[in-house]
């Protein structure tokens, strides 16, 4: 058969999937420059370091020309960070904190399963879905942070290790953290409300039944200790 | 009676809600390991919060996707764009010219049978450089025509995916003609077609290494795998080292639900970058490879024929069976699955496509059959005017299964809860509806692993053994046994599993982990505990075999107690290291499972709920009943993606998969969840069994049976969508003459 044409050197790269993400990252470009300089972010811009290839759309071309500094604060500490405009928080905090915080999971990449859940201003989102840059200025809590001493948990790990609300384990810290957000919100959420506050995250190893179980028996240690502050 | 020699009585302490008492119990050393007497557990067979959740709730648990090393490389895979293409060329001066990209590997030439056949791999220092290097590589392919589907695959002329074409067939197994003339005398035949896609395994943790490899004669490599000590061998090849030179860690793993196994492609690539820069390198496939490359469990078509008796009897049954496994020869079981039919003919084979081969999947082979079983056995109920749980009982003679049914059906209130006749409940739009349906798994243990369990002066109890815990709970029970043999708290026995160098151990597959090495860990810390009451004893004034451990304390037969520090101090300096392997006795095999469902069925936009699922289960001795409970609603909640929104969609013009992400590739998710009651069968007093997978066997053909009892509508291809539902509900409408 013949050559595939869509592949032909001379027209584009092979690789032409355009995943949510990728465009999200070129759109991300502006809003990221703009962030940067709304931070007054130290930009070292390392000429060298730009990408020899150029790239088919110039917002991703630009988004390829060195490197930022960035300082986050991450778990009520301020953390420096050198990465590229393009590099979303999920790969900051896994790759290029040192030492890197690798309890946040990356499973989709893509925005649907929640496993890079972190809570940004105590709202829970997808790390995979915002720059490094954007998290500039705003306070990050990963799960690290839920217990800092890591012996005392807080009431929602408590409940997760309780009633076995994880197998695998590898989507519990995004759960962990997507429930912990929605009973600061309300620790007497009900299931329902548990349910639909959990909407955004999957688990493959079925513990769907005990992260519920947990969630209300959290939500009434909460309620009890008058914490909501998590 | 008297006691048998080997027995005896004796008092020892035990603490119940903080209060100590002293009970009598009955122990027995010489004859070996054995579990004993259920009542007297502390531990096993309870509820235990697993040992590791608190590094899993705080994200210390260390994956091998979290795996940092100085020096590490980010490795990543092209795959093929084409279901069947030849590399024509391949340009990578791009790729290799970017500032930070290591080590390029281009497959220059390969004949690439399925989208995802490797066709180059990167090494660079940041993940985002590595993809950046993929998309630079330029890719010539010669493609080559392709088969994706089933109907094409098996039609005159379609290209061929393997040189000895796309059937591979087995013997028919019957007298064809016999069961057409006993088919022909049944009082009610029903027939149907039946479609299973592709399911993913979608494990959150994809496939990859992270192989530590820097030149020399030594290498450690960190892999998430279902087999820790396999990897050993595999990796040592791969990189031309001894294989005593080469360790495995699986500390943790993010699921595998059997596909991952053996060092694998990521694996393989990985090794080969790291033997060419001489450097570590973390290969971790992304979602997209994932579903690529990942495996799958094999679709299949079923074409069946079923006849009874006018009691329900199943004579007669002629059975089609196509594994539909891409590359690989797919996995089916037989026809009439776990059911009786007095004469059938059967033939089976393996249909080829360029696709990804097919994996072992939780139960391989299963759930494709049960599904078309269970439905079409239904079908022969309503025809019969028969209730589904009399049908079964009328053609299954295990008493383990008739237990259940009566079990289950208890349990989701069948008797109440059922439509008489399918279709015929409720007024209005939704539809609410019940079914029922058997499983059943082999499973069982043998002799792989070696424990080791170490008792210190200091009070310190570790267990140690090569074996991995797939989220399944080994860690906790492995802790679990060893402190219920020395009448400790759980949290006083360190368990270090997921290490080569800690002991052989098998691979966790069929369910045959727990089965394997339970006894093995029972093994340890009973001679364990022989040894150490040998070296305590004196300090008691006692004989060995009159001290007893329960409760903190090692106690001797007149009273006399010592703290178990107290106990261990007196080790003087040397501690106790004792090995256990798997004795016969301590496991079993064959589990069986009944499930039963209840849905509602929206008839104006064709939308399934679940509402509740029943699952029955038998495992032997429980070792942790939150796990069984945990794995038992996992595999309702995996057979529920089965049955409703999960599958492969792959193009036939194209040959590729659309669907290589979770937006479109739909795992069930919360608001899918129905309520659950997992119920384990305390009824089997036998060893320890693996139950993993027959929790996942019927639960498609129990919900396709509770939409069908619901609305009247039999979707026999999964998954069973909206559009499917109405079309049925139009055709029945169109039969009874469009009454709706």
């Amino acid at each position: 058969m013949s050559a595939d044409s869509h592949n032909d050197p001379n027209t584009e790269p092979v690789d032409r999937r355009l995943s949510r993400r990728a465009f999200l990252r070129g759109a991300g470009a502006a809003g990221a420059a703009s962030a940067l300089v709304a931070a007054a972010v130290d930009s070292a811009d390392h000429a060298g370091a730009a990408s020899p290839e150029p790239r088919r759309d110039d917002s991703r071309a630009a988004v390829h020309k060195g490197e930022i500094n960035l300082t986050l604060t991450i778990n009520g500490k301020p953390r420096l960070v050198t990465v590229e405009p393009r590099t979303t928080l999920l790969n900051a905090l896994r790759y290029y904190l040192d030492p890197p915080l690798t309890g946040t999971k990356v499973a989709c990449d893509r925005g649907t399963c929640g496993a890079c859940t972190v809570l940004l201003d105590g709202k829970p989102v997808y790390g995979c879905m915002i720059l490094a840059a954007d998290a500039v200025g705003r306070s990050v809590t990963t799960i690290e942070g839920l217990s800092p001493d890591g012996e005392n948990l807080h009431p929602v790990q408590a409940a997760f290790v309780e009633h076995d609300a994880l197998q695998c384990g590898f989507c519990t810290p995004g759960f962990v953290l997507t429930v912990t957000s929605v009973l600061n919100a309300n620790p007497q959420a009900t299931v329902d409300e548990i349910k639909h506050g959990c909407a955004g995250n999957l688990c493959r190893c079925g513990s769907y039944p005990h992260i519920y179980e947990a969630a209300l028996s959290a939500g009434k240690t909460m309620a009890k200790k008058g914490a909501g502050n998590g | 009676m008297a006691d048998a020699p080997t027995k005896r009585r004796i008092k020892v302490p035990k603490v119940v809600n903080g209060i100590e008492s002293i009970v009598e119990i009955e122990v027995d050393d010489t004859a070996g390991p054995q579990w004993g007497n259920r009542d007297q557990f502390t531990l096993i067979g309870k509820r235990l919060p697993r040992v590791d959740g608190p590094d899993k709730v705080t994200g210390r648990a260390r994956y091998t996707h979290d795996v940092r090393l100085p020096g590490l490389l980010y490795g990543r895979i092209l795959p093929s764009s084409h279901a069947s293409a030849k590399v024509a060329t391949i340009d990578t001066s791009a790729a290799e010219a970017l500032p930070g990209v290591r080590a390029v590997i281009a497959f220059a030439g390969k004949q690439l049978r399925y989208q995802g056949d490797p066709v180059a791999a990167v090494a660079a220092d940041t993940p985002e450089l590595a993809e950046d290097a993929i998309r630079a590589i330029r890719v010539k392919y010669d493609v080559q025509p392709h088969v994706v589907d089933v109907d094409t695959a098996l039609a005159a002329g379609a290209a061929s995916v393997y040189t000895a074409g796309n059937i591979r067939a087995e013997e028919p197994r019957g007298d064809a003609a016999a069961t057409a003339a006993r088919l022909a005398l049944c009082a009610a035949v029903v027939e149907g077609e039946f479609r299973t896609p592709m399911q993913h395994h979608s494990s959150f943790e994809t496939h990859g290494v992270v192989v530590d490899y820097r030149g020399g004669e030594s290498a450690t490599i960190y892999a998430s795998t279902q087999g820790t000590i396999g990897v050993v061998g595999d990796t040592a090849r791969a990189l031309g080292l001894e294989q005593g030179k080469v360790v495995c860690i699986v500390e943790h793993m993010g699921g595998g639900f059997g596909a991952k196994n053996g060092l694998d492609l990521p694996g393989s690539i990985a090794c080969q970058l790291a033997r060419k820069v001489n450097r570590p390198i973390h290969l971790m496939l992304t979602r997209s490879d994932e579903f690529l490359m990942g495996g799958n469990r094999s679709g299949s078509l079923q074409r069946l024929k079923l006849g009874a008796s006018a009691d329900g009897k199943l004579l007669a049954m002629v059975a089609e069976q196509h594994k539909l496994g891409g590359l690989g020869g797919g996995s089916q079981r037989n026809q009439p699955f776990m059911y009786k039919v007095e004469t059938v003919y059967r033939t089976m084979d393996s249909v080829h496509t360029n696709f990804d081969s097919s994996r072992a999947f939780r139960a391989p082979g299963c759930p494709q059959p049960s599904f078309a079983m269970e439905s079409i056995l239904d079908d022969l109920a309503a025809k019969l005017d028969m209730d589904p749980i009399a049908i079964r009982k009328a053609n299954i003679s295990d008493p383990v299964h008739l237990r259940q049914l009566d079990m289950a059906s208890e349990a989701i209130g069948w008797a109440t809860g059922r439509n008489k006749r399918p279709g015929s409940g409720q007024a209005g739009p939704k539809k609410c509806g019940m079914g029922i349906g058997i499983s059943g798994w082999g499973g069982g243990g043998g002799p792989s692993c070696r424990v080791t369990v170490t008792i210190t002066p200091d009070g310190a109890v570790t267990v140690g053994v090569g074996s991995q815990d797939l989220g399944t709970g080994t860690r906790t029970y492995t802790a679990a046994i060893v402190a219920e043999e020395f009448g400790l708290p759980i949290k006083a026995v360190r368990a270090n599993i997921g290490d080569s160098r800690l002991g052989n151990a098998n691979g966790s597959g069929g369910s045959t982990t727990a089965a394997s090495l339970a006894p093995a860990v029972k093994d340890a810390a009973f001679n364990a505990r022989v040894a150490f009451f040998a070296r305590v004893a004196p300090a008691l004034g006692a004989k060995p075999e009159e001290l007893a451990a329960s409760a903190g304390k090692v106690v001797s037969a007149d009273g006399k107690s010592l703290t178990w520090k107290q106990a261990c101090a007196a080790l003087s300096g040397t501690p106790v290291v004792a090995t256990g392997q798997w004795k016969i006795g301590l496991s079993d095999s064959g589990t069986r499972g009944v499930q039963a469902a209840e849905v509602e069925v929206d008839t104006e936009t064709g939308k399934v709920r679940v509402l509740r699922l029943v699952g029955v289960q038998d495992c032997g001795l429980p070792l942790n009943r939150l796990a069984v409970e945990s794995q038992l609603n996992g595999g309702m909640i995996q057979g529920l993606g089965y049955a409703l929104t999960e599958g492969c969609v792959v193009d036939k013009v194209s040959g590729l998969m659309l669907n290589t992400n979770f937006e479109e590739y739909k795992l069930p998710g919360v608001m899918e969840m129905p309520a659950f009651t997992p119920i384990i069968d305390d009824n089997d007093k036998r060893g320890v069994i693996g139950m993993a997978e027959p929790a996942t066997i019927p639960t498609a053909g129990v919900i396709a049976n509770a939409i069908f009892n619901a609305c009247g509508v039999r979707v026999r291809t999964l998954p069973i969508t909206p559009d499917k539902i109405l079309a049925g509900l139009a055709a029945n409408a169109k039969a009874s003459g469009g009454a709706a």
